[in-house]
């Protein structure tokens, strides 16, 4: 981890998210204090605590492997750092069953956790680290290995019980709907560092890195290497598939020589099959590879020449992917240009004037 | 491949296991299609993989018949019964190439021609598109390539079935596709008998012919991927299936003049609908993206308020609305931009509606419209 720095809102559902072993879970360590720091401050509420042990800095913690204790029944399970920070089981009850029907655990409380199911035990776990009477939590990648039914509705649970208690949380995981449907706020963790944070929503419909637009979204972004090229004061950019004007970001300088090395990318959305087409649009002749149905929806793997492309379909479109020439169309204006050498947005596709 | 093996036909009947007190799978009957591409789909602990490894004969059944081409199978080893199995960790022997791996299983059948038999590890290599790592030590292939072996390995010998075990949940996501498309591309070149297990509903969906549905050890629906999806038999199928799955909102049908209806909450006009005894208790089934969401209201729309707005699969919006005090999924089309607080309108087309009785099974009924009475 290099000189990472970030703002967590707060009252808020604060995500951070990157790929596997980006150090998503040292961050949360360095927060908690399991870890020490070898350089910076962790600052809450605007003081340092960098010299604070963990329990001094009442962060509650649930940990992305849980063990429950066999022997105890769910509800010492859950009550078990309320007593260890020495508070009396009558005040602790009150807490434990207040956290338990946030998270429709009661009926279990009695059992123990041989008796419960892997979605049982993993509430009982997230319960425990929620059952601490503080304001900010971290949850490291707790839903990580359920099935995406208990995923599902573990979900919903986690948005309202953050609701309900008027909490800070700040949460890791490698998945990008599970970002895009809890977070509130997100941190795009990559390579140790925290290349964009946001809105959850600004975030996605404007990245400002390309790890983000490519992080942030499913299916993947399509992205392709291309040069910006400068015309007597017209901005194009150019790739193998496309040309299209584009308008530089503010602060951009034009004069960056002939050309300059990009990256274009093009969310999976954007890229449209089946529509009339339109002479404005950038029209790239592809192949189906693959339909994957997932259900509400189609994503459709594309061969556009040596390129794998990806678009997604919603099923009543009804578009016939068994079609000869079928033509992917992509407006200007939703293709957003990175630069090669510290891949932020220096461009977005169109030259401004929309229609 | 155009290979002689020949494509048996298999019928589980009456088959059953038990693992003490629980009921793994309750007398299940079943014919597969042959040279079709079966799914058995479920939760985990629903009994797919129970069932396949009966089929398979590395499970006894506790009663109950495996056959293949009508012939009971169910007292033969697993290697007298003529299967190729995958799993969902490529079994392949390192230190060989992928070629003399694929060769191995092949040694043993000594009615085929050194020639002949080089020429199934070519087809198999092909289809599978392992042309370029054929002569590459195994140890040395990913993840996702050694699977492929291991694919290869269980279609050369061309057995009377293929058996597949969750063979891409171990792969990380952008070479999964990778093996679902060679998945895909060989069930349709192979027309072989394939029964694949899975907890994974895209996965099903994109590679069934025909989908068997388990929860609890028992079958729940049998279709094609769009006819379990966009019918279930079950309420069960319905929340299985999809992203998040069907809202269930509770109705009460009703006789008003005469006629049997359905109204609010989801209905602002009286729907008639046809095929019930009387007034009845019901559940109403709408897929979250088949509710219909605006700005202002229409003939048939409820007012509703939006209580929460993500952006999920393909910039679409899910919406929880609250609809008369009850929340209700709706997935919209990509570029809406719904706020949080915002009231909306829902419409929910009777078409695009499942009827479930208070048990959870679909109730047949036709719908129509106050409007088309006239």
């Amino acid at each position: 981890m290099r000189a990472l720095s970030t703002t967590l809102e707060s009252d808020r559902f604060n995500v951070v998210l990157g790929p596997p072993g980006c150090g998503k879970s040292l961050l949360l360590r360095l927060m908690t204090g399991l870890e020490p720091a070898d350089a910076g401050a962790i600052l809450i509420d605007g003081r340092d605590v960098g010299d604070l042990s963990p329990g001094e800095r009442n962060i509650g913690y649930v940990p992305q492997s849980f063990a429950l204790y066999p022997h105890y029944r769910v509800f010492d399970n859950i009550a078990y750092p309320l007593t260890l920070a020495g508070s009396r089981r009558r005040d602790a009850e009150g807490a434990v069953r207040r956290i338990a029907e946030m998270l429709r655990i009661e009926a279990l409380l009695d059992k123990r956790p041989d008796q419960l199911s892997g979605g049982e035990k993993q509430r009982v776990a997230i319960a425990r680290g929620l059952v601490k009477d503080t304001t900010l939590f971290v949850l490291d990648d707790p839903l990580t290995g359920l099935d995406f039914k208990l995923r599902e509705q573990l979900f919903d649970d986690l948005r309202v019980m953050r609701e309900a208690l008027g909490a800070t949380f700040v949460y890791t995981t490698s998945d990008p709907l599970e970002s895009l449907i809890l977070a509130d706020h997100v941190h795009l963790l990559n390579d140790g560092r925290i290349v964009e944070a946001g809105p959850v929503e600004a975030v996605y419909r404007a990245p400002r890195h390309l790890h983000s637009m490519q992080l942030l979204g499913f299916p993947r972004t399509n992205v392709l290497a291309g040069t910006l090229e400068t015309n007597s004061g017209r901005v194009t950019c150019r790739t193998e598939l496309f040309e299209v004007p584009v308008t530089l970001s503010d602060g951009e300088a034009s004069d960056f020589g002939a050309s300059r090395g990009v990256k274009a990318g093009v969310r999976a959305e954007h890229l449209v099959l089946g529509d009339v087409l339109r002479d404005r649009n950038v029209h790239i002749p592809v192949e189906v590879v693959l339909a994957e149905d997932l259900g509400g929806e189609l994503v459709v793997h594309l061969d556009a020449g040596e390129h794998r492309l990806i678009t997604v379909l919603r099923h009543e479109r009804g578009v016939d992917l068994d079609e000869r020439d079928l033509i992917a169309q992509v407006a200007p204006e939703s293709i957003i240009v990175f630069d090669d050498e510290h891949l932020q947005c220096v461009a977005s596709g169109g030259d401004g004037r929309r229609g | 491949m155009g290979g002689t093996g020949a494509v048996a036909e298999l019928e589980v009947r009456k088959i059953r296991k038990e693992f003490g007190s629980l009921v793994a799978v309750r007398d299940a009957s079943l014919r597969f299609d042959s040279a079709r591409v079966t799914c058995l789909l479920g939760p985990s602990g629903c009994g797919k993989t129970t069932l396949m490894r009966m089929i398979a004969g590395l499970e006894t059944p506790t009663s109950g018949d495996v056959l293949f081409d009508g012939k009971p199978v169910t007292s033969l080893s697993p290697s007298a019964r003529d299967i190729g199995m995958v799993f969902q960790y490529p079994v392949v022997y390192q230190g060989l190439t992928a070629r003399q791996n694929i060769m191995l299983p092949l040694r043993s059948l000594r009615t085929l021609s050194a020639a002949d038999r080089s020429r199934r590890v070519d087809d198999a290599l092909a289809i599978l598109d392992l042309r370029d790592v054929a002569d590459t030590d195994v140890g040395r292939l990913t993840h996702a390539l050694k699977q492929k072996v291991a694919v290869a390995r269980a279609i050369a010998r061309q057995p009377h079935i293929i058996l597949m075990d969750e063979p891409v949940t171990n792969i990380d996501a952008t070479t999964k596709s990778q093996l679902k498309y060679a998945l895909r591309r060989l069930t349709r070149e192979l027309h072989q008998t394939i029964v694949y297990v899975t907890h994974d509903q895209t996965e099903a969906m994109t590679l069934a012919d025909e989908i068997l549905l388990m929860n609890e050890g028992e079958i729940v629906q049998r279709g094609s991927p769009r006819e379990v999806y966009n019918h279930p038999a079950h309420r069960f199928g319905g929340w299985f299936l999809g992203n998040p799955g069907m809202n269930f909102v509770s109705h009460r049908v009703e006789k008003r003049a005469g006629e049997l209806t359905l109204g609010r909450p989801l209905f602002a006009r009286d729907t008639h609908l046809h095929g019930l005894d009387g007034e009845t208790d019901v559940i109403v089934g709408v897929r979250p993206e088949s509710l219909a969401i605006a700005g202002t209201a229409s003939e048939n729309s409820v007012p509703a308020r939006i209580k929460h707005a993500a952006i999920v699969t393909g910039g679409q919006q899910l919406l929880a609305l609250e609809v008369d005090g009850r929340t209700v999924k709706a997935k919209v089309p990509a570029g809406s931009s719904y706020r949080i607080g915002e009231d909306v309108h829902v419409t929910c087309d009777p078409d695009d509606v499942t009827l479930f009785d208070t048990d959870g099974g679909k109730l047949e009924v036709i719908f129509r419209p106050k409007a088309d009475d006239a």
